[in-house]
């Protein structure tokens, strides 16, 4: 007697093939929906640009990222080594021409800092690790690492209905449409 | 996306660079560069001294600027058959363009046989010379007779003379032309021969792939002993391990400047518009960018290791480059060499403009004569400076107005260079259309 209240994810569509996906993509993002995905066995070149998908911000923390690597390195070096013990080898000066002597751990700590930005902001902004997705629930769905091709459109988009969204997947080629509800609450 | 590049689109006969464009240009460069020649032959031998030393410094640095460029687009064309790549077939003629320009530069290499040149550019050659003239009791062996002189300078040299003897240097001076130019003769003629074949088929493509395989360590060889000879052998006592690669990071970046420039200028000119579009610019943008950081990578760990050691046998290069205004230069070129390009040419949308694009090859160009001017032009004071001036003590640093025969002596090996380039670029199609693979390069996506 269970008494779950299962919440709407939302529609589940296959695909024929890579290139059937790629134009239904293409439709979908025409149709002006925000909150969907597509789900492929391997990568499919261009459909970033068949679903509209904007450029992603994390070259942009990356490159913070660098910068921060490259003055945290400096700075370490440069206050330790030059400002408060100055440290004379080999007859070398110790000011700001001893930095070639730093570039190694300057170059080390930028790409340690960027590649460290890379990974965690890219599992930041892709909301991971998380332990279950909704589509789990749907049987077919694990198709989509063998031979299927899949778009799911979510409850949650504004222009999502019950009736026009599967309709709509039904027009642009879709078959075996399932709603699929997220048992998690 | 635009529209998919097929069969339909590609001319039958190919694309051709329109010969009354460039007529005009090439004629004056090809009077230019032999007028020039000529007269820098007879200037490099009837000079007054001074000025004769300064000026083969000068062909010196124009010559192996150039020769550089052409050595990088040999790479390309290499590598872009060796690793099987699918990009590229668009471009891959003006690569063999680039590339086919190095048999060329023999011409302008030719003076650099003359002893009255070497005598200024490479002490070793007039102190084998010396020795070999000096005592006629050792039969006139130069080698025998550094093996028993009293100076340990000689030592070093007799040690170095398995390497360093004058016959070695010549034979390795035509091997270079030879070995390399025949390499690159042989891929650009199959990949010209493809273009009117009327089934082309993939037997030449296959052919290109396997003997770009063993082309690529003759490349390798003759990059790194050209440079090793006419440039790390302006002074006898340096050496560097990392000077080849050095060299060839500097080849493969200007190359592809050159490239870039190119495909660049066609399609202002109205050609490649089906099968360059801006991925390639893109793709390119890559290249150029990890090669500015590779230099860099390349010239730090020179100099870091040299540095670092501060061993006096190696330091000598980096003292002479460090001392007064060469040091400005070497520190301008960290700065505009590497961070300037670096921090340019990071964004992925800029690589994709045009116009951006061809300012930046432009401007790596021109870096990469300030850097070769670097690597050359320091040693010139003091092989070519008369010790009087400075009473002996001091080296020479500078010699005053030997600025203009640089000048001089890049606008004439620059117009042989255009010449023997665009009459590559006229002699045939301007991209490989009966490629099996320009389709795939037409719609190539990144």
């Amino acid at each position: 007697m269970s008494t779950t209240v299962k919440r709407v994810y939302g529609y589940l569509a296959e695909f024929e093939s890579a290139s059937a996906l790629y134009k239904a993509a293409e439709k979908v993002r025409d149709a002006g929906y925000r909150k969907w995905d597509c789900f492929t066995p391997y990568p499919v070149h261009g459909l970033d640009a068949a679903m509209g998908v904007k450029r992603s911000i994390l070259p942009y923390f990356v490159f913070c990222g660098g910068l921060t690597g490259f003055l945290t390195a400096f700075l370490l070096a440069y206050i330790t080594q030059v400002g408060i013990y100055p440290t004379v080898v080999q007859a070398k000066p110790a000011n700001i021409f001893t930095v070639p002597a730093f570039f190694p751990i300057m170059f080390e700590l930028t790409v340690l800092f960027s590649g460290f930005t890379a990974l965690f902001g890219l599992l930041g902004l892709c909301q991971l690790p998380r332990l279950n997705h909704p589509l789990f629930a749907s049987r077919q769905f694990a198709r989509t690492t063998d031979d299927g091709f899949f778009i799911a459109i979510e409850a949650r988009d504004p222009k999502f209905s019950a009736e026009g969204t599967k309709g709509f997947l039904d027009e642009i080629g879709g078959g075996s449409i399932e709603l699929v509800e997220d048992e998690s609450r | 996306m635009g529209h998919t590049v097929t069969s339909k689109d590609i001319p039958a006969g190919g694309e051709h660079l329109d010969r009354g464009k460039v007529a005009k240009c090439m004629r004056i460069c090809a009077v230019v560069a032999v007028v020039g020649t000529v007269l820098s032959v007879l200037f490099l031998l009837l000079g007054p001294e001074k000025w004769r030393g300064s000026y083969a410094f000068s062909w010196l640095l124009a010559f192996f600027y150039f020769l550089t460029i052409t050595l990088g687009g040999c790479f390309w064309t290499l590598l872009h058959n060796v690793s099987n790549s699918g990009w590229g077939t668009s471009v891959r003629r003006i690569m063999e363009n680039v590339g086919f320009v190095f048999p060329f530069m023999l011409v302008f290499a030719l003076p650099l046989l003359l002893p009255e040149v070497q005598r200024f550019l490479y002490e070793w050659m007039e102190l084998h010379r010396g020795a070999a003239d000096g005592r006629p009791l050792l039969g006139g062996n130069a080698v025998e007779e550094l093996h028993h002189s009293s100076d340990p300078h000689d030592h070093l040299l007799y040690l170095k003379s398995w390497f360093l003897s004058i016959p070695f240097w010549y034979f390795r001076f035509f091997f270079y032309f030879g070995a390399l130019g025949f390499v690159i003769w042989r891929l650009r003629k199959w990949s010209i021969e493809q273009d009117t074949d009327p089934n082309p088929g993939t037997a030449r493509l296959f052919k290109q792939r396997f003997h770009s395989a063993w082309g690529i360590p003759i490349l390798a060889v003759c990059l790194t002993f050209a440079a090793i000879d006419w440039v790390m052998g302006l002074d006898y006592t340096w050496f560097s391990t990392m000077w080849g690669v050095y060299v060839f990071a500097g080849s493969a970046l200007n190359a592809m400047a050159v490239i870039i420039f190119l495909t660049l200028w066609l399609r202002r000119q109205g050609y490649l518009e089906k099968v360059v579009s801006t991925e390639h610019y893109h793709l390119m943008g890559k290249l150029a960018f990890t090669f500015t950081v590779f230099w860099a990578y390349i010239s730090f760990s020179q100099f870091f290791l040299i540095w670092y050691a501060n061993i006096t046998e190696e330091t000598r290069y980096f003292l002479l480059r460090n001392t007064e205004n060469w040091n400005v230069l070497s520190i301008g070129l960290v700065a505009l060499h590497f961070f300037a390009p670096f921090l340019l040419l990071i964004r992925s949308d800029v690589k994709k403009k045009p116009g951006f694009m061809l300012f930046m090859s432009c401007y790596l160009l021109s870096l990469h004569l300030l850097d070769v001017y670097h690597m050359i032009i320091p040693e010139r004071g003091p092989s070519v400076g008369m010790a009087a001036e400075t009473m002996g003590h001091e080296p020479v640093l500078w010699i005053g107005g030997a600025w203009l025969l640089d000048i001089v002596a890049l606008v004439i090996i620059g117009c042989g260079f255009l010449y023997f380039l665009l009459r590559n670029l006229t002699s045939a199609a301007l991209y490989p259309h009966r490629d099996p693979r320009i389709l795939e390069s037409a719609n190539v996506h990144n």
